[in-house]
């Protein structure tokens, strides 16, 4: 009687659980996106619509190269850019809510500009920027780093075929010669500090000040005046020897744990010895 | 001289002497007893271990969500010896886990668990159970990616019940998400809820283990416990080895041993308890790709995926710990010797080769 009372009350418990499909769609749906991941992913209606069917084919296309981009690995998304509402799919365009859309050609590097300010300084002293200002052609942002599929600044950019469109490149790979060393710099920075995160170290603050010194660096050389690049690049040199010595003390510090803990390990190796013979000596 | 003096001063205040007598020489325990009987007192060191090394991290750690993480980095890198601590408390907690694992598995094994010890059993297998809480609930301290994702694992599981479950998951969590009120919450029982719990617990524990004695039959080897027990009558062992210095050392060998090992995976492999996402803050937006608990609740959680009905599995669960902690009650049979009861036996490795397929299931 108990136990049939025990079956039955277990079964009734069951029911809410039986009666909505299968446990494997349950656990999915109940554990593994709603209650596991506490507060819901914002919503972004631009990368819905641009996702969608009814976007044309050639607005199709910008959601999956931004979502390849720098700038989503830094969490720069749409309205960062072009304003509007991503929550609200209704004023995700509006005026209102501060949409400004695609820029004209001639308003491209006023519109990178309001982030990169320093660079947007450079390149408008240039002669890269004099040209654009006055014909309202010529390199802009865009030319050399691409628009939704910004992939990070990297020296290889600076190339024969995207130079020589214009005009030779001698100019140019100077130009890239005075940059290389500082360049292969920042590369062998960030290894190391991939490497201490490998080593459980946190690193985000070295990894910003990295950072910081790259887009100075980089303000520098879209003046494209080489004098300027080799004058300054003892500048950051000296400003990259301290980061590098952090580094490489981290990993003193790392190699000095191993030794302190490897020491204390041989002491309880050797106290485990002593104390197993203690055992085993024969005694009354 | 100046021993003898202490040692003077204190006879006559506590009864030095005497006492030495009647708890390390005169207290005698089997003469079958080994290693394994030891594995108690490696659990209480490991126990000890963490209050010490968990009192140095105390100091420094801000239990708030906003500083959390950012605290556990200073204690790595600038408090002094901060990272030998939190190395220490880290694989300790690893550790003790596993000799509480291991101590219930051999008293299991050698019987030890029936008449008269059915409330030392009982006891022990509520510290073992404090011991896992100890361990979810410290997990989510350091509020990394690791951390938060673990705890918000955890913590749904008590939502398969029907009507009270999403009430004990938002008693747990302290809102609909793991949030600074988890961290607030499971600081609070990690340090000032569980530790006396703990401490209680351990005492009765020891006590009972004095008051009854010691079993003489490890491994079943003996067999003269199979007299009636109808009378309380302590467990002496007039023919076996003084307490001290027999068990004490293996006691201590035992206890060093379980330094070797934890220094051992301090020195060689550090970041063993530490993946790359432990070195993440948390980010309740972000849900990294493997969310997955640490290896200890690893069984249960696959368990819990494979059963079909979410109610059942976590009520399997439960009914399965009842029936551990009761075991005692439940196992009516005389017989001792695990060797001489095949259906047991059978259970027990069934058991055991369940537990390691689903927790290495569990990891992928």
């Amino acid at each position: 009687m108990g136990r049939s009372v025990i079956v039955l009350f277990a079964m009734l418990l069951s029911l809410p659980s039986l009666s909505s499909g299968s446990y494997q769609d349950e656990f999915a749906k109940g554990f593994l996106t709603k209650t596991w991941s506490g507060e819901q992913p914002e919503e972004n209606f631009c990368i819905e619509c641009h996702s969608s069917d009814k976007m044309k084919p050639e607005f199709l296309t910008i959601a999956e190269e931004w979502k390849a981009s720098w700038h989503a690995q830094n969490n720069i998304a749409c309205h960062n850019c072009h304003g509007g509402d991503p929550k609200d799919a209704s004023m995700s365009m509006s005026p209102h809510r501060g949409f400004v859309g695609k820029p004209k050609p001639s308003e491209v590097p006023d519109f990178c500009g309001k982030c990169h300010i320093g660079i947007l300084k450079n390149y408008y002293d240039s002669d890269h920027g004099k040209e654009f200002r006055a014909s309202g052609k010529g390199p802009n942002c865009v030319t050399c780093h691409g628009s939704h599929n910004i992939q990070k600044a990297n020296i290889d950019i600076i190339s024969e075929h995207r130079c020589a469109k214009c005009h030779s490149y001698e100019r140019a790979k100077t130009m890239k010669q005075a940059l290389f060393l500082t360049e292969k710099k920042f590369d062998e920075l960030e290894g190391g500090l991939r490497k201490l995160r490998k080593e459980g170290v946190y690193i985000d603050d070295d990894q910003k000040n990295l950072f910081n010194i790259q887009a100075e660096f980089r303000t520098l050389f879209h003046s494209v005046d080489v004098n300027l690049v080799r004058d300054r690049t003892n500048e950051f040199s000296s400003k990259l020897a301290v980061v590098e010595n952090k580094i490489n003390s981290t990993f003193g510090e790392l190699r000095f744990r191993k030794n302190f803990s490897a020491f204390i390990l041989l002491i309880f190796a050797a106290m485990a010895t002593v104390l197993y013979l203690i055992t085993k000596t024969p005694r009354d | 001289m100046a021993k003898n003096k202490i040692r003077d001063w204190l006879e006559v205040r506590i009864g030095l002497d005497e006492l030495l007598k009647s708890q390390l020489t005169e207290y005698r325990v089997p003469k079958q007893i080994n290693v394994f009987n030891a594995l108690g007192s490696v659990a209480l060191a490991g126990y000890l271990i963490q209050v010490i090394s968990g009192i140095f991290l105390m100091i420094y750690y801000i239990p708030h969500s906003e500083h959390a993480f950012r605290s556990v980095q200073e204690i790595m890198t600038r408090v002094p010896y901060g990272w030998l601590f939190r190395q220490i408390h880290v694989v300790g907690s690893n550790l003790m886990i596993t000799a509480v694992t291991l101590h219930m598995v051999t008293i299991f094994l050698m019987g030890n668990y029936k008449r008269p010890r059915e409330l030392t059993w009982i006891g022990g297998g509520i510290m073992m159970v404090i011991t896992f809480l100890f361990g979810l609930s410290g997990y989510l301290l350091p509020w990394t990616q690791l951390s938060y994702w673990a705890t918000t694992v955890v913590t749904s599981l008590p939502t398969a019940f029907p009507f009270f479950g999403d009430f004990a998951t938002r008693l747990l969590r302290g809102g609909d998400y793991v949030s600074g009120i988890t961290l607030t919450r499971f600081f609070a029982v990690h340090v000032s809820v569980l530790p006396p719990l703990f401490m209680i617990l351990m005492g009765v524990h020891i006590a009972l283990i004095r008051r009854i004695g010691l079993s003489s039959t490890p491994f079943g080897k003996t067999d003269e416990e199979k007299r009636p027990l109808t009378e309380f009558r302590k467990k002496t062992h007039p023919e076996g080895h003084a307490y001290y210095p027999y068990l004490f050392q293996k006691q201590v060998l035992m206890v060093i041993c379980y330094f070797l090992i934890m220094f051992s995976i301090i020195t060689f492999a550090p970041t063993f308890f530490f993946p790359e996402e432990a070195s993440v803050p948390a980010d309740a937006f972000k849900t990294p790709e493997n969310i997955r608990p640490e290896w200890y609740f690893l069984a249960p959680y696959q368990m819990l995926k494979l059963i079909p009905n979410k109610f059942l599995g976590i009520s399997l669960q439960i009914i399965l710990l009842f029936v551990f902690i009761f075991w005692p009650f439940l196992d009516v049979q005389k017989e001792k010797n695990i060797f001489k009861r095949p259906v047991l036996r059978g259970v027990f490795i069934f058991l055991m080769i369940s537990w390691v397929i689903l927790m290495w299931w569990g990891r992928r």
